[in-house]
């Protein structure tokens, strides 16, 4: 949580109660699904604690909203088990499982008010009607959204709408609350805003929430841990901090970090680094301290955000800067690398300093920074 | 420059093509007035003045109290009645129906539609006897029930308020699926998944989720099969008896055998005026369901 370095939030919970976590922690072990052979979940496992943002990210394709319709009950796996608490709902119909659920598409019903709508699910519970009236009231004070109470959903906003339906998934303090692409259907500026509303209302209450996402920049802000998958694995389950900076297959370093990929051999390890001679440049390069033999062949990643342009006899290479694209306070750069005939290489440096096309420069990356994977495809 | 330019050019062929285009408009629109005006207008105006005439031709109301009194009152309860029965029994049907075939895979689907729809292009008169083959004593349904030694069989199910119903209902029946059937396909399946995941029942989702959703549709198909069967004349004169007589039964007798116009006339603008009531509350309520679809849609 602490890498959650987002402006004071813009919604107060009613009277400041302390936070009391009303989540519950899952558990989902060994999860399968197969449609005809294509295998869109395989083997899914992982453990969220109570009052845990976990999202699960991935392309379409990815087996992220399978997993997730599987947890809720949508859609039935064909082996393993969930685990809601203590309770095993693998098998249960999504109306016994209790969960919350934000769709994509709000589903707000539109023969009901706003009140009505956050008021469905207890009233299926027989929560008596002046409790219930608190506590949508109470709950949409929360979203921001008092007032709203006596519209009907078409006469609401596409965000003000997706408040709602997250009203009406947290008003009933489900174990836990998933949501699908909850965001998808909004412009940039209120996802941003929604993101941060949404990562306030689960720290404030301790939800345990499941989110689905696409969005990396989404993923990073709101997550305390991140599932990547692909083509239904789980790739790597970590916080943030860790995918970003120890990504553990190329795969989580490309569609995180959108890294630079370098073919490179092992020369050498010391005691903290591992000392790799890139094979276009010829330049050698420090990087993580990594368990493969010398002479390895292996791919070097760095993200274009942690390379510094330096001076032509300080870097590990050099090369020409062919295109500097100047977005706000980055200078995005492409670099041809000398000896390199590959694609460009990628930079974000700090606008005031960044270099102009045409300028020669050297390029540089702290140990820490550089990451090694096995190349598989090299002899 | 460019603005003033991209400001001021199009307005005046825009205006230029819909003054063009209202014209045009006109000149198609024309045959079609000539041929409401005299074929439609003009009857149903003079039908109005008729009901208004006395036989010396001054104004008099009493063809309306005439209609509106003794045996021509009960019949038209009668016909009230019965279409009321209608409309409720070819809305449950319909709605078991069309309910039925959302659930079928598209070809399938189709084909339901196909069996629904068919049966209304065979004209109606040979449909309404082929009820009174069915229903008859010695019919299909009878023989069927008796071989089967059921109690009470042969059943009267024909020349009486039963009998009509049948017919009429089997002739309601393919409006109200297909109204229904489309309202129903509208409905977003997802929001019934959504109540699921709140914890709702099947019953509960069908209460109130499902058919608050429908119920437009609902509305709608009743009225305009209330509204169809309020004129409906072969059905209820061949399957009805007596006691079942219907307006507009009454309305040819008086024509063909009585020769009296001016109170057939009368009881044609009550029925005229009876079913615009009944097509204003269908407008009302679809127009409702409609902006209730525009909301589900944003």
């Amino acid at each position: 949580m602490a890498d959650f370095g987002i402006a004071a939030p813009s919604v107060k919970v009613a009277g400041n109660k302390p936070a009391t976590a009303t989540g519950k922690s899952l558990s989902v072990v060994a999860l399968r699904k197969t449609y005809g052979d294509v295998v869109a979940v395989d083997e899914a496992s992982m453990e969220i604690a109570a009052g845990e943002f976990v999202t699960f990210l991935g392309s379409s394709g990815s087996g992220k909203t399978t997993t997730l319709m599987m947890i809720a009950g949508f859609c039935e796996p064909d082996s393993g088990t969930i685990t809601v608490g203590d309770r095993d709902v693998t098998r249960l119909a999504p109306q016994k499982r209790g969960l919350g659920f934000v769709f994509q598409q709000y589903l707000l019903f539109p023969h009901m008010t706003v009140s009505e709508n956050v008021a469905f699910p207890l009233t299926l519970r027989g929560v008596p009607k002046a409790e219930i009236r608190r506590r949508v009231g109470e709950t949409l004070e929360i979203a921001g959204l008092s007032g709203f109470g006596g519209r009907k959903p078409r006469e609401l906003s596409g965000g003000q709408q997706q408040r709602v339906a997250l009203c009406r998934a947290l008003v009933y303090r489900p174990p836990v609350i998933l949501m699908d692409e909850p965001l998808g259907a909004l412009d940039k500026k209120l996802r941003d805003q929604l993101q941060v509303e949404i990562k306030t209302i689960q720290q404030e209450l301790g939800l345990t929430v499941i989110y689905v996402t696409h969005d990396q920049e989404e993923a990073l802000v709101m997550s305390d841990r991140i599932a990547v998958m692909r083509n239904g694995l789980i790739e790597q389950f970590d916080t943030p901090r860790e995918l970003f900076e120890r990504p553990r297959t190329p795969f989580v370093a490309d569609f995180l970090g959108a890294a630079n990929f370098l073919p490179g051999r092992i020369e050498q390890h010391t005691d903290e680094h591992t000392l790799v001679r890139l094979d276009e440049s010829g330049g050698l390069l420090k990087a993580r301290r990594h368990q493969l033999p010398s002479g390895a062949c292996v791919k070097v990643a760095v993200q274009p955000g942690r390379l510094r342009a330096c001076a032509t006899d300080d870097g590990f290479c050099t090369g020409t800067v062919e295109m500097a694209t100047y977005v706000g306070t980055l200078v995005r750069a492409g670099v041809r690398v000398d000896g390199g005939d590959g694609p460009l290489l990628r930079l974000e440096v700090p606008a005031g300093r960044g270099p102009v096309t045409g300028e020669r420069i050297g390029i540089s990356a702290d140990p820490g920074d550089v990451n090694l994977f096995a190349d598989e495809q090299a002899g | 420059m460019a603005a003033t330019l991209t400001a001021g050019a199009p307005a005046r062929p825009r205006k230029l093509l819909a003054s063009r285009k209202t014209r045009v408009g006109i000149l198609y629109a024309l045959p079609v007035v000539v041929y409401l005006l005299v074929l439609f207008v003009y009857p149903i105006f003079s039908t109005l003045l008729l009901s208004l005439k006395d036989a010396d031709g001054s104004f008099t109301l009493h063809w309306y109290a005439d209609a509106l009194t003794g045996v021509n009152l009960s019949v038209l309860f009668t016909t009230l009645r019965i279409s009321a029965e209608t409309a409720v029994l070819s809305l449950v049907f319909g709605f078991v129906l069309a309910q039925a075939i959302t659930r079928l895979k598209p070809i399938l689907a189709g084909l339901a539609m196909l069996v629904v729809v068919v049966p209304h292009f065979v004209s109606a008169l040979v449909r309404t006897y082929g009820w009174i083959i069915m229903l008859g004593d010695k019919g299909l349904v009878n023989e069927s029930l008796t071989s089967l030694s059921v109690p009470g069989a042969p059943f009267q199910l024909l020349y009486n308020e039963l009998g009509v119903v049948i017919g009429t209902t089997s002739m309601m029946l393919p409006y109200t699926v297909l109204l229904l059937y489309g309202v129903m396909r509208g409905v977003d399946r997802r929001l019934l998944a959504a109540a699921a995941s709140m914890g709702a029942g099947k019953v509960t989702i069908f209460r109130r989720i499902y058919l608050p959703l429908v119920a437009p549709g609902l509305a709608s198909a009743g009225l305009l099969s209330f509204i169809l069967s309020l004129g409906y004349y072969i059905t209820p004169a061949l399957m009805g008896g007596p006691n079942q007589t219907m307006i507009a039964t009454l309305i040819n007798q008086q024509v063909t055998k009585e020769n009296q116009w001016n109170g057939a006339a009368a009881q044609g603008v009550i029925l005229l005026v009876l079913t615009l009531a009944g097509l204003l509350l269908v407008k009302a309520v679809t127009s409702l369901g409609a902006s209730r679809k525009k909301r589900s849609a944003t």
